[in-house]
Protein backbone atom coordinates (compact mmCIF):
# COMPACT_ATOMS: atom_id res chain seq x y z
CA UNK A 1 0.00 0.00 0.00
CA UNK A 2 1.64 3.43 -0.96
CA UNK A 3 1.45 6.00 1.59
CA UNK A 4 -1.30 8.10 0.75
CA UNK A 5 -3.86 5.04 0.74
CA UNK A 6 -3.29 3.97 4.26
CA UNK A 7 -3.30 8.17 5.34
CA UNK A 8 -6.80 8.67 3.69
CA UNK A 9 -8.31 5.12 5.00
CA UNK A 10 -6.89 6.48 8.34
CA UNK A 11 -8.53 9.96 7.70
CA UNK A 12 -11.83 8.38 6.67
CA UNK A 13 -11.66 6.29 9.76
CA UNK A 14 -11.08 8.97 12.72
CA UNK A 15 -13.27 11.81 11.05
CA UNK A 16 -15.82 9.41 11.46
CA UNK A 17 -15.68 7.68 14.92
CA UNK A 18 -14.27 11.02 16.51
CA UNK A 19 -16.13 13.56 14.88
CA UNK A 20 -19.60 11.79 14.69
CA UNK A 21 -19.26 10.21 18.70
CA UNK A 22 -19.11 13.99 19.93
CA UNK A 23 -19.36 16.84 17.85
CA UNK A 24 -19.68 19.69 19.87
CA UNK A 25 -17.15 18.75 22.60
CA UNK A 26 -14.60 21.81 22.52
CA UNK A 27 -12.14 19.51 21.62
CA UNK A 28 -13.63 18.57 18.38
CA UNK A 29 -14.74 22.53 18.15
CA UNK A 30 -10.31 23.36 18.79
CA UNK A 31 -9.76 20.81 15.93
CA UNK A 32 -11.87 22.14 13.35
CA UNK A 33 -10.25 25.60 13.61
CA UNK A 34 -7.04 23.98 13.74
CA UNK A 35 -7.68 22.14 10.10
CA UNK A 36 -9.86 24.91 8.87
CA UNK A 37 -6.37 27.49 9.48
CA UNK A 38 -4.33 24.95 8.17
CA UNK A 39 -6.23 24.72 4.99
CA UNK A 40 -6.17 28.16 4.64
CA UNK A 41 -2.33 28.15 4.62
CA UNK A 42 -1.78 25.14 2.49
CA UNK A 43 -4.15 27.26 -0.10
CA UNK A 44 -1.57 29.92 -0.03
CA UNK A 45 1.50 28.25 -0.29
CA UNK A 46 -0.07 26.13 -2.86
CA UNK A 47 -1.04 29.55 -4.81
CA UNK A 48 2.52 30.94 -4.22
CA UNK A 49 4.24 28.14 -4.55
CA UNK A 50 2.41 25.77 -7.25
CA UNK A 51 5.14 23.36 -7.53
CA UNK A 52 5.14 22.72 -3.72
CA UNK A 53 1.67 20.74 -4.37
CA UNK A 54 3.57 18.30 -6.44
CA UNK A 55 6.20 17.75 -4.33
CA UNK A 56 4.00 16.77 -1.04
CA UNK A 57 2.04 14.63 -3.46
CA UNK A 58 5.36 12.96 -4.77
CA UNK A 59 6.52 12.11 -1.27
CA UNK A 60 2.74 10.51 -0.08
CA UNK A 61 2.91 8.69 -3.50
CA UNK A 62 0.19 10.51 -5.15
CA UNK A 63 0.86 11.17 -9.19
CA UNK A 64 0.08 14.67 -9.42
CA UNK A 65 -0.80 17.67 -6.69
CA UNK A 66 -4.18 18.27 -8.68
CA UNK A 67 -4.97 14.62 -7.54
CA UNK A 68 -3.77 15.45 -4.23
CA UNK A 69 -5.60 18.39 -3.96
CA UNK A 70 -9.03 16.53 -5.28
CA UNK A 71 -8.34 13.82 -2.42
CA UNK A 72 -8.13 16.17 0.30
CA UNK A 73 -11.05 18.01 -1.32
CA UNK A 74 -13.09 15.31 -1.18
CA UNK A 75 -12.46 14.03 2.68
CA UNK A 76 -13.09 17.36 3.71
CA UNK A 77 -16.48 17.48 2.01
CA UNK A 78 -17.38 13.73 3.17
CA UNK A 79 -16.23 15.41 6.46
CA UNK A 80 -18.41 18.95 6.34
CA UNK A 81 -21.76 16.60 5.26
CA UNK A 82 -21.42 14.68 8.01
CA UNK A 83 -21.04 17.15 10.80
CA UNK A 84 -23.98 19.06 9.12
CA UNK A 85 -26.13 15.67 9.29
CA UNK A 86 -25.37 15.13 12.76
CA UNK A 87 -25.67 18.66 13.99
CA UNK A 88 -29.06 19.06 12.12
CA UNK A 89 -30.10 16.27 14.02
CA UNK A 90 -29.32 17.34 17.17
CA UNK A 91 -31.38 20.86 16.10
CA UNK A 92 -34.08 18.70 15.57
CA UNK A 93 -34.34 17.18 18.89
CA UNK A 94 -34.10 20.32 20.18
CA UNK A 95 -36.80 21.55 18.21
CA UNK A 96 -39.06 18.57 19.14
CA UNK A 97 -38.94 19.47 22.71
CA UNK A 98 -39.46 23.06 22.44
CA UNK A 99 -42.81 22.08 20.23
CA UNK A 100 -43.62 19.34 22.77
CA UNK A 101 -43.47 21.98 25.41
CA UNK A 102 -45.53 24.26 23.91
CA UNK A 103 -48.16 22.05 23.39
CA UNK A 104 -48.62 20.81 26.32
CA UNK A 105 -48.87 24.30 27.72
CA UNK A 106 -50.75 25.30 25.43
CA UNK A 107 -53.20 22.13 26.54
CA UNK A 108 -52.92 23.08 30.04
CA UNK A 109 -53.99 26.61 29.18
CA UNK A 110 -57.45 25.20 27.89
CA UNK A 111 -58.11 22.96 30.54
CA UNK A 112 -57.93 25.93 33.08
CA UNK A 113 -60.48 27.78 31.28
CA UNK B 1 -66.94 -1.16 32.77
CA UNK B 2 -64.87 1.78 32.07
CA UNK B 3 -60.99 0.78 32.79
CA UNK B 4 -60.12 4.66 34.71
CA UNK B 5 -56.27 3.78 34.79
CA UNK B 6 -55.46 3.48 31.21
CA UNK B 7 -54.44 6.43 28.91
CA UNK B 8 -55.02 5.46 25.35
CA UNK B 9 -52.62 7.86 23.50
CA UNK B 10 -53.13 8.42 19.66
CA UNK B 11 -51.13 10.09 17.61
CA UNK B 12 -52.66 11.72 14.48
CA UNK B 13 -51.59 13.00 11.35
CA UNK B 14 -54.09 13.80 8.49
CA UNK B 15 -57.03 11.54 9.40
CA UNK B 16 -59.90 13.58 9.35
CA UNK B 17 -61.62 11.27 7.67
CA UNK B 18 -61.41 8.43 10.27
CA UNK B 19 -60.33 9.39 13.32
CA UNK B 20 -63.61 10.70 14.64
CA UNK B 21 -64.61 7.16 14.56
CA UNK B 22 -61.80 6.12 16.02
CA UNK B 23 -62.01 8.13 19.01
CA UNK B 24 -65.64 7.05 19.42
CA UNK B 25 -64.65 3.07 19.10
CA UNK B 26 -61.78 3.74 21.89
CA UNK B 27 -64.06 6.15 24.36
CA UNK B 28 -66.60 3.02 24.61
CA UNK B 29 -64.45 1.32 26.94
CA UNK B 30 -61.91 3.67 27.76
CA UNK B 31 -62.23 7.24 29.50
CA UNK B 32 -58.89 9.02 29.01
CA UNK B 33 -58.18 9.03 25.13
CA UNK B 34 -55.20 11.74 24.32
CA UNK B 35 -54.93 12.64 20.60
CA UNK B 36 -51.49 14.72 19.83
CA UNK B 37 -52.61 16.19 16.55
CA UNK B 38 -49.15 16.56 14.85
CA UNK B 39 -49.95 19.18 12.96
CA UNK B 40 -52.38 18.24 10.57
CA UNK B 41 -53.23 20.42 7.46
CA UNK B 42 -56.68 19.22 7.31
CA UNK B 43 -59.13 19.11 9.54
CA UNK B 44 -58.01 16.74 12.02
CA UNK B 45 -57.96 18.71 15.06
CA UNK B 46 -61.68 20.34 14.45
CA UNK B 47 -62.67 16.30 14.23
CA UNK B 48 -61.27 15.69 17.55
CA UNK B 49 -62.45 18.53 18.98
CA UNK B 50 -66.38 17.14 18.44
CA UNK B 51 -65.56 14.14 20.71
CA UNK B 52 -64.58 13.57 24.40
CA UNK B 53 -60.90 12.88 23.13
CA UNK B 54 -58.27 15.03 24.84
CA UNK B 55 -56.49 17.39 21.91
CA UNK B 56 -52.67 18.02 22.07
CA UNK B 57 -51.86 20.28 18.64
CA UNK B 58 -48.00 20.04 17.77
CA UNK B 59 -47.64 23.72 16.75
CA UNK B 60 -45.55 22.28 13.61
CA UNK B 61 -45.31 18.33 12.35
CA UNK B 62 -42.93 16.61 14.18
CA UNK B 63 -43.50 12.95 13.44
CA UNK B 64 -44.86 9.90 15.06
CA UNK B 65 -42.29 9.31 17.74
CA UNK B 66 -42.16 13.10 19.32
CA UNK B 67 -46.12 12.74 18.85
CA UNK B 68 -46.46 9.15 21.12
CA UNK B 69 -43.65 10.71 23.33
CA UNK B 70 -45.72 14.05 24.19
CA UNK B 71 -48.83 11.68 24.93
CA UNK B 72 -46.99 9.95 27.37
CA UNK B 73 -45.33 13.17 29.28
CA UNK B 74 -48.98 14.25 29.20
CA UNK B 75 -50.71 11.11 30.57
CA UNK B 76 -47.93 11.34 32.94
CA UNK B 77 -48.98 14.33 34.85
CA UNK B 78 -51.90 12.05 36.12
CA UNK B 79 -50.91 10.14 38.99
CA UNK B 80 -54.12 7.50 38.81
CA UNK B 81 -53.40 6.63 35.57
CA UNK B 82 -51.31 2.99 35.49
CA UNK B 83 -51.27 2.04 32.32
CA UNK B 84 -50.75 3.49 28.51
CA UNK B 85 -51.50 1.87 25.26
CA UNK B 86 -50.11 3.39 22.12
CA UNK B 87 -52.87 3.08 19.27
CA UNK B 88 -53.24 3.58 15.73
CA UNK B 89 -55.61 6.75 14.26
CA UNK B 90 -56.71 5.16 11.18
CA UNK B 91 -58.35 2.40 12.72
CA UNK B 92 -56.41 -0.62 11.74
CA UNK B 93 -56.30 -2.02 15.83
CA UNK B 94 -59.15 -3.81 17.68
CA UNK B 95 -60.88 -2.85 21.17
CA UNK B 96 -60.91 -6.15 22.04
CA UNK B 97 -56.74 -6.45 21.45
CA UNK B 98 -56.15 -3.66 23.84
CA UNK B 99 -58.56 -4.92 25.98
CA UNK B 100 -56.70 -8.39 26.03
CA UNK B 101 -53.77 -6.96 26.46
CA UNK B 102 -54.42 -4.99 29.44
CA UNK B 103 -55.93 -7.97 31.04
CA UNK B 104 -52.69 -9.61 30.80
CA UNK B 105 -50.60 -7.26 32.11
CA UNK B 106 -52.91 -6.45 35.19
CA UNK B 107 -52.69 -10.39 35.63
CA UNK B 108 -49.08 -11.02 35.00
CA UNK B 109 -45.98 -9.58 35.82
CA UNK B 110 -44.91 -8.02 32.74
CA UNK B 111 -44.10 -3.94 32.39
CA UNK B 112 -45.23 -4.17 28.54
CA UNK B 113 -47.32 -5.94 26.19
CA UNK B 114 -46.57 -5.62 22.55
CA UNK B 115 -48.82 -6.64 19.71
CA UNK B 116 -47.70 -8.87 16.84
CA UNK B 117 -49.19 -9.66 13.74
CA UNK B 118 -47.20 -12.24 12.90
CA UNK B 119 -49.02 -14.35 15.72
CA UNK B 120 -52.66 -13.36 15.03
CA UNK B 121 -54.73 -12.78 12.12
CA UNK B 122 -53.25 -10.07 9.34
CA UNK B 123 -55.91 -9.25 6.94
CA UNK B 124 -55.10 -8.38 2.97
CA UNK B 125 -50.66 -7.18 4.03
CA UNK B 126 -48.98 -7.77 0.26
CA UNK B 127 -46.52 -10.40 0.38
CA UNK B 128 -43.58 -7.22 0.01
CA UNK B 129 -44.98 -5.79 3.00
CA UNK B 130 -44.60 -9.08 4.90
CA UNK B 131 -41.12 -10.07 3.52
CA UNK B 132 -39.95 -6.29 4.57
CA UNK B 133 -41.50 -6.46 8.07
CA UNK B 134 -39.86 -10.56 9.01
CA UNK B 135 -37.02 -8.70 7.74
CA UNK B 136 -37.06 -5.77 10.09
CA UNK B 137 -38.09 -8.21 13.17
CA UNK B 138 -34.59 -10.68 12.18
CA UNK B 139 -32.63 -7.16 12.50
CA UNK B 140 -34.05 -6.43 15.16
CA UNK B 141 -33.59 -9.39 17.04
CA UNK B 142 -30.41 -9.62 16.27
CA UNK B 143 -29.52 -6.14 17.66
CA UNK B 144 -31.17 -6.15 20.62
CA UNK B 145 -31.18 -10.21 21.68
CA UNK B 146 -35.25 -9.94 22.36
CA UNK B 147 -37.23 -12.59 20.88
CA UNK B 148 -40.00 -10.98 19.03
CA UNK B 149 -42.24 -11.74 15.71
CA UNK B 150 -42.75 -8.40 15.22
CA UNK B 151 -40.72 -5.46 15.81
CA UNK B 152 -43.18 -2.21 14.47
CA UNK B 153 -46.54 -3.02 15.83
CA UNK B 154 -48.38 0.60 16.58
CA UNK B 155 -50.35 -1.36 19.26
CA UNK B 156 -48.84 -1.50 22.57
CA UNK B 157 -49.80 -1.23 26.54
CA UNK B 158 -46.74 -0.53 29.19
CA UNK B 159 -46.93 0.15 32.68
CA UNK B 160 -45.90 3.80 34.25
CA UNK B 161 -42.45 2.45 35.02
CA UNK B 162 -41.46 1.62 31.44
CA UNK B 163 -43.08 5.11 30.48
CA UNK B 164 -41.17 7.07 32.30
CA UNK B 165 -38.23 5.69 31.02
CA UNK B 166 -39.23 5.61 27.79
CA UNK B 167 -38.16 9.12 26.44
CA UNK B 168 -38.82 8.33 23.18
CA UNK B 169 -35.85 10.53 20.58
CA UNK B 170 -36.08 9.15 17.68
CA UNK B 171 -39.03 11.84 15.90
CA UNK B 172 -39.94 9.75 13.36
CA UNK B 173 -41.66 5.85 12.19
CA UNK B 174 -37.62 4.80 13.79
CA UNK B 175 -39.35 5.36 17.51
CA UNK B 176 -40.83 1.75 17.29
CA UNK B 177 -36.95 0.58 16.70
CA UNK B 178 -36.03 2.51 19.87
CA UNK B 179 -39.10 1.66 22.08
CA UNK B 180 -37.55 -2.10 21.60
CA UNK B 181 -34.00 -0.84 22.24
CA UNK B 182 -35.31 0.80 25.32
CA UNK B 183 -36.80 -2.71 26.13
CA UNK B 184 -33.63 -4.29 25.97
CA UNK B 185 -31.34 -1.77 27.82
CA UNK B 186 -33.60 -1.13 30.56
CA UNK B 187 -34.47 -4.88 31.00
CA UNK B 188 -38.46 -4.74 30.92
CA UNK B 189 -40.28 -7.69 30.97
CA UNK B 190 -42.30 -7.85 28.01
CA UNK B 191 -44.63 -10.19 26.27
CA UNK B 192 -45.84 -10.51 22.99
CA UNK B 193 -49.66 -11.31 22.29
CA UNK B 194 -51.24 -11.74 19.04
CA UNK B 195 -53.35 -9.03 17.71
CA UNK B 196 -55.53 -8.73 14.46
CA UNK B 197 -54.89 -5.61 12.21
CA UNK B 198 -57.37 -4.83 9.16
CA UNK B 199 -55.38 -3.73 6.51
CA UNK B 200 -57.80 -1.52 4.66
CA UNK B 201 -57.64 0.44 1.40
CA UNK B 202 -57.67 3.61 3.66
CA UNK B 203 -54.75 2.10 5.79
CA UNK B 204 -53.30 1.47 3.28
CA UNK B 205 -52.92 4.31 1.17
CA UNK B 206 -51.94 6.45 3.75
CA UNK B 207 -49.12 3.35 4.99
CA UNK B 208 -45.64 4.45 4.92
CA UNK B 209 -43.37 3.52 2.31
CA UNK B 210 -41.57 -0.08 2.52
CA UNK B 211 -38.79 2.30 1.20
CA UNK B 212 -38.83 4.12 4.70
CA UNK B 213 -37.17 0.64 6.00
CA UNK B 214 -34.13 2.46 4.64
CA UNK B 215 -34.40 5.31 6.24
CA UNK B 216 -35.29 3.88 9.64
CA UNK B 217 -32.45 1.35 9.62
CA UNK B 218 -29.85 4.40 8.44
CA UNK B 219 -31.17 6.79 11.47
CA UNK B 220 -30.66 3.75 13.93
CA UNK B 221 -26.67 2.87 12.47
CA UNK B 222 -26.24 6.01 12.92
CA UNK B 223 -27.55 7.11 16.17
CA UNK B 224 -25.36 4.07 17.76
CA UNK B 225 -22.10 5.60 16.73
CA UNK B 226 -23.42 9.27 17.56
CA UNK B 227 -23.59 8.87 21.54
CA UNK B 228 -26.34 11.15 22.86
Amino acid sequence: MILIQVVLIAAFILLLLKFLANPNSYQIKAWKKIIGILFVFLAIMAVLFPDLLNHIAHFFGVGRGADLLLYLVTLAFIFVVFSQYVSSKQEQKRLVKLARKLALLETELKSKK
Amino acid sequence: MKETDVAIIIPVYNEARVIKQTIQGVLSSFPLVICINDGSIDNTAEEIEKTKAILINHPINLGQGAAIQTGIEYALKDPSIKYFVTFDADGQHRIEDVKNMLAYIRKEKVDVVLGSRFLGATENMTPLKKAVLKAAVKFSNFTTGLLLTDAHNGLRVFNRRMAEKLDITMPDMAHASEIIHRIAEHQFAYKELPVTIAYTDYSKAKGQSIMNAVNITFDLLLQRVTKR
